[in-house]
C-alpha cells in the first residue's frame, strides 16, 4: 500500500490550494447528492475521494470542474472564489471517466485542443504537445485517431490532454476504471509518477479502495453525500472512526460487545464468542455497547488451543478462498458467527491441516483490534 | 460433428435467403427499370412504341444503338441550362434546409426527453395532409391578391403587392418547406446520440459554448449533415410538382422538361435520355463522395 507519510512531508509548510466551504448540491429540492461538505487540498497533494456509486463523489468533482452549480457553499482556488466561474474559465482540467477523447481529432490535435483555445503561438503549442507526448510515451503516434489506440494508450492521451494547459488543479474521474486489472496496477504507479513529475495538485475520484490507497496521499471516505472520514490511507485503514468506514475499506470482522473493565491502560469487552482484551485505553464507559473490529490479516490460525484468557475463538473452517499469495479462511464459531482469517501462503505445501471441516483456533494480540463506538 | 456442420449449412442457406431479399428487390425494382430506361433512350421512336434494339432480320442479331437523343441534349443549350438550373435550385434548397433544419434538430435533441416524441410528431404532422394540398396552400398565401400581400397592404406597409409567386422565390419556399423534414430527421437522429461528455471536455479545456458547437458538435454530426443533404438534394434535382405549381417561366427544372418530352412531344427516347443524364449527374458525385467516405471509414478500422 502507500508509503507512510514521511516527516519531511508533514513538516513542510502546507499551502492550501483548494478550499471547499460547506458545499451542497440538492436535486429537485430534496435529493441531497452532496451534503454540506468542507475540505482543503494542499498544493502538490493527491486527494482521493472514495465511495460507492451514488455517494456524491462524482457530483462533488463536477462542481469543482464547474459542470454542476452548487446549491449552497463556496469553492476557493488559491483564495479566489471560483464558485460561479463557468468551466471554460477555470484553471482546472479534468481527466474524464472513459476519457472523452475527441473522436474526430488525432492524438496531437486532442492534446493541442486546449492550448489552441488559449491562443498560444503555434510553435509553442507544437513544443508543448511534443513534450506532453514524450511525457506519456506516445511520441510515436501523434497522427493516430483515439479509436486506433489501445485502452492504456487512450488513457495516456487523456492524461496528456488534461496536463497540457498546466492546470492548477487536475481532476481525475475514475482514471483507471476502463482498464483491466493487470494494466491498472502498472498504470497506477505510472500515473502517480507523471503527476509527481509535473507537480500538479490532484483530486481523484474512485470507488476502488486499492486505487485510492496506492495513488492518494490523503483520502476522504464518502457516503450519502458527506465525508465519513478524512485522513492518510493508513489512518483510514488502521484507525477507522466508524463501523461504516471499517466496513467499506477492506475486510473486517466485527464483534459486538459490552465494555466491562475500563482502565487507563486497557479495556475489556465482553462479546458473545470471547472476551476482548484491548491493550490501550479508550474513551468509553462500562456497560457501553461497542463494536470491536479486527482485520482478517491480523488474526492467526492455530491447531492448538491458545494459552491465553482473552482474544481467541474456536471454530470450524467452512470455506477456503485461495488467492495464490494468500488464503482467506472462513471460520464458523460455536455461536454461528462466521469470521474471516487471512494467512500468507509462506510454504509450497499443497496439503496442510487447514482444510474444510477442520477445527481451528483463531487468536490475535491485544493491539490488533479497534473499538468503534459509532 | 455432423450435427454442427449440418447446422452451419442450414444457417448459411438462411443467411443467403435473408441477404437475397434486398438484392432481389434492388434488381427487380431499381436495376432492371434503369436498364429499360437506358435501352429506350438508345432506341428510335416509332409510331406507337419504341423500336427494338436487337434486329434478327438477316438471321444475325444486329444491335442498333441510337445516340441521337444524347447528341441532341449535348448540343442544345436549353437542356444544359435546365440541368444547371435544377442543380442550382436543389443546392439552394439543401443549404436552406440545412440552415433551418440544423438548429431545429439541435434544439429538438436538447429538449427534455419527454417532449421529444411530441416534437417529432409535429415534424411528421404535415405528411398527414396531401402534398398537393399543402403546395396549393402556399399558392394562396403568395399570390398577388393572396393572404400575405393583403395583410401587408391593409397594414399600409406596402402599396403594391409583392411579386412572390411563379418565380424562384416561391419555388424555393415550396421546396424548402416540403423537404425540411427529410433534413431534420437524420440530423435529429445524429445529434440526439451526441455524447455530452465531449462538450464538457471541450469546456473543461477552455472552449466557450459557441466555439465548442463549431469545433465539436458540427464535426461530430457530419454523418447526419451528409445524410440529410443527400435526402434533400437528390429528390430536389428531379422535382416536378413544386416547379409546376409554384415555379414560373424563369425557373427551369429538369422534371418539367421530362414531362414535356413524355407527354407533350411523346418522344420516349428523348425523355429517357434526359432521365439517364440526370441520374448520372446525381450518381457520379454521390459515388465519389461514397468512395471518399468508405476510404475514411477504412482508415479508421
Amino acid at each position: 500500500m502507500a508509503t507512510a507519510p514521511n516527516d519531511e512531508k508533514q513538516s513542510a509548510p502546507k499551502e492550501v490550494l483548494l478550499r471547499v466551504d460547506s458545499l451542497s448540491k440538492i436535486y429537485d429540492g430534496a435529493v441531497k447528492a452532496v451534503d454540506d461538505v468542507s475540505l482543503t487540498v494542499n498544493r502538490g497533494e493527491i486527494f482521493g475521494l472514495l465511495g460507492g456509486s451514488g455517494c456524491g463523489k462524482s457530483t462533488l468533482l463536477r462542481m469543482l470542474a464547474g459542470f454542476e452549480t452548487p446549491t449552497k457553499g463556496k469553492i476557493f482556488l488559491e483564495g479566489q472564489d471560483i464558485t460561479n466561474l463557468p468551466p471554460h474559465q477555470r484553471p482546472i482540467n479534468m481527466m474524464f471517466q472513459s476519457y472523452a477523447l475527441f473522436p474526430h481529432l488525432s492524438v496531437w490535435e486532442n492534446i493541442a485542443f486546449g492550448l489552441k483555445r488559449d491562443g498560444m503561438p503555434k510553435d509553442e503549442i507544437a513544443e508543448r504537445v511534443d513534450k506532453m507526448l514524450s511525457l506519456v510515451q506516445l511520441g510515436k503516434y501523434p497522427k493516430r485517431k483515439p479509436h486506433q489506440l489501445s485502452g492504456g494508450q487512450q488513457q495516456r492521451v487523456a492524461l496528456a490532454r488534461s496536463l497540457a494547459k498546466r492546470p492548477k488543479l487536475l481532476l481525475l474521474d475514475e482514471p483507471l476504471g476502463a482498464l483491466d486489472k493487470k494494466l491498472r496496477e502498472t498504470t497506477q504507479l505510472e500515473l502517480v509518477n507523471i503527476i509527481e513529475e509535473v507537480g500538479v495538485t490532484c483530486v481523484l475520484v474512485t470507488h476502488d479502495q486499492e486505487e485510492a490507497m496506492t495513488m492518494a496521499s490523503r483520502i476522504a471516505v464518502m457516503s450519502e453525500g458527506y465525508f465519513l472520514q478524512v485522513g492518510f490511507p493508513e489512518e483510514v485503514y488502521e484507525i477507522p472512526n466508524s463501523r461504516q468506514v471499517a466496513d467499506f475499506i477492506g475486510n473486517v470482522n466485527m464483534f459486538e460487545g459490552v465494555i466491562d473493565e475500563d482502565e487507563p491502560d486497557h479495556v475489556t469487552v465482553n462479546c458473545e464468542d470471547c472476551i476482548q482484551y484491548v491493550g490501550h485505553g479508550i474513551s468509553c464507559s462500562p456497560g457501553q455497547l461497542v463494536s470491536v473490529a479486527i482485520r482478517p490479516e491480523k488474526i492467526l490460525l492455530s491447531q492448538t488451543k491458545p494459552d491465553d484468557k482473552y482474544n481467541w475463538v474456536e471454530g470450524e473452517i467452512i470455506e477456503i478462498v485461495y488467492f495464490g499469495a494468500n488464503s482467506t479462511y472462513h471460520l464458523k464459531l460455536t455461536s454461528g458467527k462466521v469470521i474471516k482469517v487471512q494467512e500468507i501462503n509462506t510454504t509450497r505445501e499443497l496439503t496442510c491441516w487447514r482444510t474444510w471441516g477442520a477445527k481451528a483456533y483463531a487468536h490475535w494480540n491485544d493491539m490488533a483490534m479497534i473499538v468503534l463506538t459509532q | 460433428m455432423n450435427e454442427s456442420s449440418s447446422y452451419v449449412r442450414h444457417f448459411n442457406w438462411g443467411k443467403l435467403g435473408v441477404i437475397s431479399v434486398p438484392y432481389f428487390w434492388f434488381v427487380m425494382l431499381a436495376l432492371i427499370p434503369i436498364l429499360i430506361v437506358l435501352k429506350i433512350s438508345m432506341s428510335e421512336m416509332e409510331l406507337t412504341s419504341v423500336s427494338n434494339m436487337v434486329d434478327w432480320s438477316n438471321g444475325w442479331p444486329t444491335v442498333k444503338l441510337n445516340f441521337s437523343s444524347y447528341l441532341f441534349i449535348g448540343g442544345d443549350a436549353l437542356y444544359i441550362k435546365t440541368y444547371l438550373s435544377s442543380i442550382k435550385y436543389a443546392f439552394i434548397t439543401t443549404l436552406l434546409c440545412l440552415a433551418i433544419g440544423y438548429p431545429f434538430a439541435y434544439f429538438m435533441a436538447r429538449s427534455p426527453k419527454h417532449l421529444q416524441p411530441m416534437l417529432l410528431m409535429l415534424i411528421m404532422l404535415p405528411f398527414w395532409t396531401s402534398f398537393l394540398l399543402r403546395i396549393y396552400a402556399w399558392k394562396t398565401l403568395l399570390v398577388s391578391n393572396g393572404v400575405i400581400n393583403n395583410i401587408l397592404i391593409s397594414l399600409h406597409i406596402i402599396d403594391t403587392p409583392l411579386l412572390m409567386m411563379n418565380n424562384s422565390f416561391s419555388l424555393i419556399i415550396g421546396m424548402v418547406y416540403s423537404y425540411l423534414p427529410f433534413m431534420i430527421l437524420p440530423l435529429y437522429a445524429n445529434l440526439s446520440k451526441l455524447d455530452m461528455r465531449y462538450l464538457e471536455a471541450a469546456a473543461d479545456l477552455g472552449t466557450s459554448p459557441f466555439k465548442a458547437f463549431w469545433l465539436i458538435t458540427v464535426p461530430l454530426s457530419k454523418a447526419g449533415i451528409i445524410a440529410g443533404s443527400m435526402l434533400v438534394f437528390i429528390p430536389a434535382v428531379g422535382e416536378y410538382v413544386i416547379p409546376e405549381l409554384l415555379g414560373g417561366p424563369s425557373t427551369l427544372m429538369i422534371g418539367r422538361v421530362l414531362w414535356d418530352e413524355f407527354f407533350s412531344n411523346n418522344d420516349w427516347p428523348m425523355a429517357s435520355a434526359v432521365a439517364v443524364v440526370m441520374i448520372l449527374l446525381i450518381l457520379v458525385p454521390m459515388a465519389i463522395l461514397n468512395k471518399y467516405q468508405a476510404e475514411q471509414a477504412g482508415s479508421k478500422s
